[in-house]
């Protein structure tokens, strides 16, 4: 029992390392990319090599053994930027393992009510990101948002713009993460993929225009008498002001 | 350029007298893209919150500010001295496509002063949102105000090309309606309401019989009221909203603290604390359309109003103190649902993880439930965790009283010796 894992750090990668000990119902001392800064006296780590075929297969199991509501979980959760998302992860698959399917439902179970939590948080940021996300227009003709979002939330986020936006080509860049969507139009596909970033795209004369209407509008719509900025900081954090244009000047 | 200015000058104006129109829900409607730009999000998505902590979803914004009308509290009333303006449709058409497709809004609210017959302004509105359904094929969410007074006719049209249509009710009573707003009758606001409730219940079962029958507002109908510019008691407007969502089946009664933005003899002086009655207000809507309360039982004749200093359920459990303490092992999801501190949400997952095993106090806050008054009201596995017996008559001020901050546990005692030892007292004795 115990012990400590490493894995390359991809998600076909934590998919081979679950695969692996999940089955055999071991819990580990810590999963990481990094081997632990503190080893364990009486194991040595134990460094897992990504194989697909494996992560397939155990991708197929887990679609078997969950219900929809806690796959749909799994799936917030594993997009988390939480150093301890790997574990919670794997806490809570191995009671799937144990209890089946109620495993989702026991909310108050200690190994439940954290992993729970972490998919609540990264879900609410993901929608919270369905309005915050801003686009501009570039004179390469496609449009183009950047955030910075505490977790990897593009994934979660990609399905509703590809819908939304379907006849135009737009990109949403995670520059904490460095990582993007763009989306084409013409073959109605987006891809997830790893990106720089480069500076700020060439923009058109009307996003000028419609960014200073938007300025301007977002202005006169507060009502003096009912001013509550406090509230208004709650629901719009000050980290990520620096993406919305009608908080920037 | 010079076009830009006026249509910045344009929407300056007419955002501001858009801006007083509470309703800004996107939610209630799945209209998909079919090949064009936009959906409606079921669950409605908030862009942005404003100084004054409201959420920007929907492009709220009149199609002109010129109004025949002249009632007593609204800026855009004949008499006042303002700048009048207004666009045309494709003006208001381009404008709602240019903030969508930067993901600035959710969609459009379109509202406008009344301009020669409230025919003549439906059918502008109409155009408006043709222009945008049409021309630019836009699947977004648009939420239209219906004229009082307007034809059956471009009702029904407004329904067909809206998500969601709205006639504000504005007063809660025909007296204060008669006195506040005398162009407008209390018939003239209703008739169109109970046509539009009545055409979406055909909408809905036409559509059981076919999918191919268009929606009509498939998200439904608001309303809004002015409170606190007239003298209703509390009682009077829960049930008027009761009855509203009993009778013609509203999806939402918006509550609007009135704000004086107009000198007249008519209108009261800035009432005491109006946001905080609003508050209270849209908190018992909540308990109605939600938590299975009625109306009778939040408020009566003995007390008209809410409680300023208490939210309403945690009055009515206060009142009803012989039904609890109850077990959240055994009660029933409509019993939980009436605790203090428990919402639907905790409520759902108290009853999902009590089948997995009993629940104890503990496992509470994780589940949501807000202890800090929750606990004076439940037990679990027979257990309470109030610092004072149930129905004790400390209970309210427990529960009014100001939530201390939480210090981490460190005790500070005052230099004054007297002052350590009766601190201590208390602490020891657990009575403040």
């Amino acid at each position: 029992m115990g012990g400590d894992y490493c894995y390359d750090g991809s998600d076909v990668g934590l998919l081979t390392l679950l695969a692996d000990i999940i089955p055999r119902r071991v819990e580990p001392r810590s999963i990481g990319v990094e081997q632990p800064q503190q080893k364990d006296l009486f194991t040595a780590p134990v460094t897992v090599t990504t194989d697909p075929e494996l992560a397939e297969r155990f991708r197929v199991e887990l679609f078997r053994r969950l219900t929809p509501l806690s796959l749909e979980q799994l799936r917030r959760a594993w997009y988390a930027d939480h150093p301890g998302r790997e574990l919670m992860i794997c806490r809570f698959l191995l009671l799937v393992w144990r209890e089946g399917g109620r495993a989702g439902t026991m909310l108050a179970n200690p190994h439940v009510a954290p992993f729970w939590k972490l998919a609540q948080q990264v879900g609410r940021e993901a929608h919270r990101y369905l309005g915050f996300v801003r686009f501009r227009e570039t004179t390469s003709g496609y449009y183009y948002a950047s955030l910075a979002p505490d977790h990897r939330v593009l994934s979660l986020i990609a399905g509703h713009f590809a819908d939304r936006f379907r006849d135009q080509h737009w990109v949403i860049h995670d520059l904490r993460h460095g990582e993007g969507i763009v989306y084409d139009c013409t073959r109605r596909r987006w891809l997830l993929l790893p990106m720089l970033a480069e500076g700020d795209p060439e923009l058109t004369p009307a996003e000028e225009t419609f960014q200073r209407l938007w300025r301007k509008y977002f202005a006169v719509l507060a009502i003096g008498e009912r001013e509550n900025l406090s509230l208004q900081q709650g629901k719009v954090p000050l980290k990520v002001r620096p993406w919305l244009m009608e908080f920037s000047e | 350029m010079a076009a830009t200015i006026d249509l910045m000058d344009k929407l300056k104006t007419l955002a501001e007298g858009a801006k007083y129109d509470v309703s800004c829900a996107s939610s209630g409607s799945h209209r998909r893209n079919r090949d064009g730009i936009g959906n409606a999000a079921s669950c409605g998505i908030c862009h942005s919150w404003t100084a004054d902590g409201r959420c920007v979803s929907l492009l709220k914004i009149l199609m002109t500010n010129c109004c025949v009308y002249d009632c007593a509290y609204c800026v855009n009333r004949r008499s006042n001295d303002i700048p009048r303006t207004g666009l045309t449709p494709a003006e208001v058409a381009e404008l709602t496509i240019g903030f969508y497709r930067r993901n600035y809004i959710e969609g459009l609210f379109l509202s406008s002063g009344v301009v020669g017959s409230p025919d003549r302004t439906m059918e502008l509105l109409i155009a408006a949102v043709r222009t945008l359904r049409h021309a630019y094929r836009f699947n977004g969410y648009i939420h239209l105000k219906v004229v009082p007074g307007a034809d059956p006719l471009l009702v029904q049209q407004a329904g067909l090309v809206a998500d969601r249509v709205s006639v504000n009710l504005e007063l809660p009573t025909r007296k204060s309606l008669a006195l506040l707003a005398p162009d407008k009758s209390r018939e003239a606001v209703v008739e169109p309401m109970r046509q539009i409730s009545s055409l979406i219940v055909a909408n809905r079962a036409e559509r059981k019989e076919s999918r191919k029958v268009s929606h009509f507002a498939p998200a439904g109908q608001s309303t809004q009221l002015i409170v606190g510019a007239s003298g209703e008691s509390d009682r009077q407007i829960v049930t008027l909203s009761e009855q509203l969502y009993g009778k013609m089946d509203l999806k939402r009664v918006y509550y609007s603290a009135y704000i004086p933005v107009n000198d007249d003899r008519r209108l009261p002086a800035r009432p005491l604390s109006p946001l905080r009655r609003e508050h209270r207000l849209y908190q018992a809507d909540w308990l109605l359309r939600y938590y299975g309360f009625s109306a009778h039982e939040l408020l009566d004749e003995q007390c008209p109003n809410l409680e300023s200093d208490l939210d309403p359920k945690t009055g009515w459990a206060l009142r009803h103190q012989e039904l609890f303490p109850v077990e959240v092992n055994r009660a029933e999801y409509g019993v939980l649902l009436r605790v203090p501190g428990v919402g639907v949400r905790s409520a759902q997952r108290i009853v999902a993880a009590r089948r997995q095993g009993s629940l104890r106090l503990d496992d509470l806050p994780l589940l949501g439930v807000v202890m800090k008054r929750a606990r004076y009201f439940l037990t679990a596995r027979g257990r309470y965790a109030g610092d004072c017996s149930p129905g004790s008559t400390m209970l309210r001020s427990r529960l009014i009283a100001a939530p201390a901050k939480r210090d981490h546990g460190q005790l500070s005692l005052p230099f004054a010796r007297e002052l350590a030892v009766e601190a201590i007292a208390t602490v020891i004795s657990g009575e403040f």
